[in-house]
């Protein structure tokens, strides 16, 4: 006990003591205090507003004026995306930059690049509109030219509809259109456009009906995609040409241009002039171009130099956010002039957060240094647990049962080993495992580079528990050595098998089996058991008794983790009155069954061991007769079952009952004070023992204690029984093994042909591949993991904590992302 | 090779592991405490693996009886 009580604290063992600390800043002072802090992520502040709206709080304007410039970082991030350039970060780090000069700097920033792009977008929409110009001169030139005698290549492609109308003949038509000025008001006249190809026919029904018939329309599809303002998208485009006679006709006509969205334009009926204003649209075309070239270069540059700070100034922001969000979560004190903060924070941390409140008063040149001292505080401290990059994946693996309570036991320090190794029992392959290492392995050799990357939520997960996997296929390589397969394969790497024939000819190997004529295999499973017939009956009582093995030492341990939890919280009442009759339970029923198996092995009896359980209970006072394993069983037995009969009482009355006692005790002498560190049931629920001291409800506490024996009792027959899905997927692991490794290569290998043998190479590593590296790993991983939550954190784990999270700087950074 | 001596090699191997881990690894003494507790269960755990299976071979009740040759 001495030796016990001499040791130093463990590492992981129970979480830092953590120490309720209030802050009084000065106002001048506050902005940079706070900011060393956050650089120094070990201080949780309390939220002092909480029941304030956040219109409410001090700094609100602030914490808006970031949001704004956030605001206009996203802004210039998604334009330098959308232009398509790379965002490449200047290495160096700038010096500080002030906010008020950065909010101006941005906003002027903001300011240009709106401009540019409502430049470039106006530019864009004239050189569309020229465009399309350009194509209805060209196509509806050739509508106006081909009512000439002469055959255009255009004229091929024209598509014509005539409507019954009252003039004789189409191409009269256009010889008189053509003949006749565009001027003659009461003659032909006409109008070119272009629509959306989609519109086109609904389009030319339309007008048709408009017109009553009464006009020539003509079409022909563009050459090119254009850009459509609307949807700016590249869509096809038909350009069309319109006959009509008449003022009302031609009003009807625009407006219905309108509504379809279809873009007129004038064409000249002078073949001259068409042509002179086609050279003009086309020069006016290739000068815009220029201009628009010029414009996307100018602002590419624009962003380019942006986007060296970018990363820089999204950090300040955040940063400074942080920060405002922080100030407004302390109060100003009566005089107005100092702002009052609380928090936890562990208490190693203390000199190192005084040194930096020290540095900011230094540093902001205030008169009034900062007072930070420490409070008492009415609810339980946070759990901060300092893990480092090792056991930071298996502190989560707890954590995500449940956070533990402040300073109980932590059950990761045993998980680290236990989870790999109850993975690797249900693994057990080290041909498999060899593959799990190179993986961790790779994993771990790429760790500063994948560390910095974003990665798919998977690949994440994945490199996240890059040292779980390392022990997990460190442990599955040792537990397929002892279970003696490689891809299914037995090798006889420690000697010979210890079986051989009965005889020379090795007649009776089929009926009778083969002899064991030397000890025991030395390292592992046998070699002449793989592929025998009685194979399954050896190993499947051999994985079923492991596992009550594995299963009754590891329920031990954590009652045993319960009662140095009990010592730690100086709670006698819990180790007399629930330790105590939870071991002789477990141990005189199931730790009785494990010496049965063991004592089994060691003579090789042929006792029936689930007779002798059962019979225990039904008949224990009868003769053993051939089950008996050794001298003295029946009355042991007598005695285990006597004890384990008392033990369900002993856990189930006596605390509630004495809780009571202890109550009304400490309730009579209330003028002396209360006890600190009195024997109550500290389980309760954190600061329940303060606020409810008036309240004893005896129903309440007796129920719970009843549920909690009833849970152990029931539960331990349950949880033992639950350990044997470690035999069960160690089972189907070798059965999927060895059916991919007969029915697959092997077959495969047996014909002459090398292209099925491939073939069957090929089969037989995706299988091994996916199913099972891939699918058994899950599969393994979630039972192993239920088996620690659940079978053995239950004896002994609380799990209501909440955890430290500090106010960090990196933390944030990270939380973005 | 028996079960004593096997025993006996797994405790020094475990003996060696710790050794070689204090030395390595010395980060003062909570954190070579962890260290240990961790050396500690992972020796018993794959020893108990190893002793189950040999005590489960030393007096076996069935043998192997080899299946139809193809």
């Amino acid at each position: 006990m001495n030796i016990l009580k001499n040791l130093p604290e463990m590492d992981l063992m129970r979480s830092e003591k953590m120490t309720f600390v209030q802050l009084i800043i000065p106002v001048e002072s506050a902005h940079r205090a706070v900011s060393y802090l956050g650089e120094l992520g070990l201080l949780q502040f309390r939220d002092l507003n909480d029941d304030k709206s956040p219109f409410q709080r001090t700094f609100v304007n602030q914490v808006k004026r970031c949001a704004e410039m956030s605001r206009k970082l996203r802004f210039f991030k998604e334009q330098i995306h959308k232009a398509g350039l790379l965002s490449s970060a200047l290495p160096t780090l700038q010096p500080d930059v002030d906010l008020e000069a950065l909010e101006v700097k941005l906003a002027e920033h903001e300011h240009e690049l709106i401009e540019m792009n409502a430049n470039s977008e106006k530019l864009q929409q004239t050189y569309n509109e020229l465009l399309e110009f350009k194509m209805v001169l060209q196509k509806a030139g050739g509508f106006l030219v081909s009512g000439n005698s002469y055959e255009t290549p255009e004229g091929r492609e024209l598509d014509e509809n005539v409507y019954p109308s009252d003039y004789p003949e189409s191409a009269s038509l256009l010889e008189q259109a053509t003949q006749s000025g565009p001027s003659n008001l009461s003659g032909l006249r006409f109008i070119s456009g272009i629509i959306p190809k989609t519109k086109i026919l609904l389009f030319e029904r339309m007008l048709f009906r408009a017109t009553r018939g009464n006009l020539l329309f003509n079409q022909a599809p563009a050459d090119d995609l254009i850009m459509d303002a609307v949807s700016s998208e590249m869509v096809e485009k038909v350009i069309f040409i319109v006959f009509f006679s008449g003022e009302q006709a031609k009003t009807k006509i625009l407006k219905i241009c309108e509504a379809f969205g279809a873009n007129c334009y004038p064409v000249p009926e002078d073949l001259t002039k068409q042509s002179q204003i086609t050279q003009e649209v086309l020069s006016r075309l290739s000068d815009l171009e220029t201009t628009l070239d010029v414009g996307i270069r100018h602002r590419n540059a624009a962003l380019h130099s942006i986007g060296f700070h970018l990363t820089i100034w999204m950090n300040m922001v955040k940063r400074e956010k942080a920060v405002f969000d922080t100030l407004n979560m302390l109060n100003f004190d009566v005089t107005k002039k100092c702002l009052v903060g609380e928090g936890w924070c562990p208490i190693f941390a203390k000199t190192q957060i005084q040194e930096a409140l020290q540095r900011a008063t230094i540093d902001s040149n205030s008169q009034v240094g900062i007072i930070f001292h420490v409070m008492d505080a009415v609810e339980s401290p946070p759990t901060y647990f300092r893990t480092n990059t090792f056991t930071n994946a298996y502190q989560e693996i707890v954590d995500a049962y449940g956070v533990a309570k402040y300073q109980e036991a932590n059950p990761a320090i045993y998980t680290v080993i236990t989870f790999p190794f109850l993975f690797a029992v249900m693994f057990g392959d080290w041909g498999h495992g060899i593959c799990l290492l190179l993986g961790a392995l790779i994993l771990i050799a790429h760790e500063r580079k994948l560390g910095s990357q974003k990665l798919g939520s998977f690949m994440e997960m994945l490199f996240g528990g890059r040292y779980v996997l390392l022990l997990m296929s460190l442990f599955s390589i040792y537990c397929g050595l002892i279970y003696n397969e490689f891809f299914s394969v037995p090798f006889h790497i420690f000697g010979a098998s210890a079986y051989r024939c009965r005889d020379a000819s090795c007649s009776e190997a089929q009926t009778v089996g083969l002899i064991k004529y030397r000890d025991a295999y030395p390292f592992g499973v046998d070699p002449s058991w793989r592929g025998s017939r009685s194979e399954l009956p050896f190993l499947n009582s051999l994985k079923m008794k492991m596992s009550i093995l594995f299963g009754v030492a590891q329920m031990n341990l954590g009652i045993m983790l319960s009662y140095f939890n009990s010592i730690f919280f100086n709670n006698s009442l819990d180790i007399r009155y629930q330790f105590v009759p939870q071991m002789i339970f477990l141990n005189s029923l199931f730790g009785y069954l494990s010496l049965l198996i063991i004592i089994k092995w060691c003579t090789g009896s042929q006792a029936d061991l689930y007779h002798v359980m059962i019979y225990m209970f039904l008949s224990p006072f009868d003769d053993l007769g051939d089950n008996e394993l050794f001298w003295g069983q029946r009355p042991l037995q007598i005695v285990l079952l006597m004890s384990a009969l008392v033990a369900v009482p002993w856990m189930l009355f006596p605390k509630p009952f004495i809780l009571r006692k202890l109550h009304t005790e400490r309730f009579q002498g209330r003028a002396y004070g209360i006890l600190r560190n009195s024997e109550i049931d500290t389980d309760s629920e954190p600061g329940s023992a303060r606020h409810h001291e008036e309240e004893f409800n005896f129903s309440e506490v007796f129920v719970h204690q009843m549920i909690h024996s009833i849970e152990f009792v029931l539960g331990s027959v349950s949880n033992t029984a639950s350990y044997l899905r470690l035999w069960a997927l160690s089972l189907a692991h070798s059965e999927l093994s060895t059916v991919f490794y007969e029915k697959v290569l092997l077959l495969a290998w047996g014909y002459e042909n090398f292209l099925i043998r491939m073939v069957g190479l090929a089969v037989f590593a995706f299988a091994t591949a996916f199913i099972l590296l891939m699918m058994e790993t899950l599969s393994a991983f979630l039972h192993a993991l239920r088996l620690h939550w659940v079978e053995f954190q239950n004896k002994f784990y609380g799990g209501d904590g909440y955890k430290f999270e500090p106010f960090s700087f990196t933390a944030i950074a990270d939380d973005e992302d | 090779m028996g079960f004593l001596l096997t025993t006996l090699i797994f405790v020094a191997i475990g003996i060696i592991a710790s050794l070689c881990t204090r030395i390595c690894f010395d980060k003062g003494p909570s954190a070579n405490l962890f260290h240990l507790t961790l050396v500690i269960t992972a020796t018993v755990c794959c020893w108990l693996m190893w002793a189950i299976v040999y005590l489960a071979q030393m007096n076996p009740l069935i043998v192997p009886i080899l299946s139809e040759v193809e």
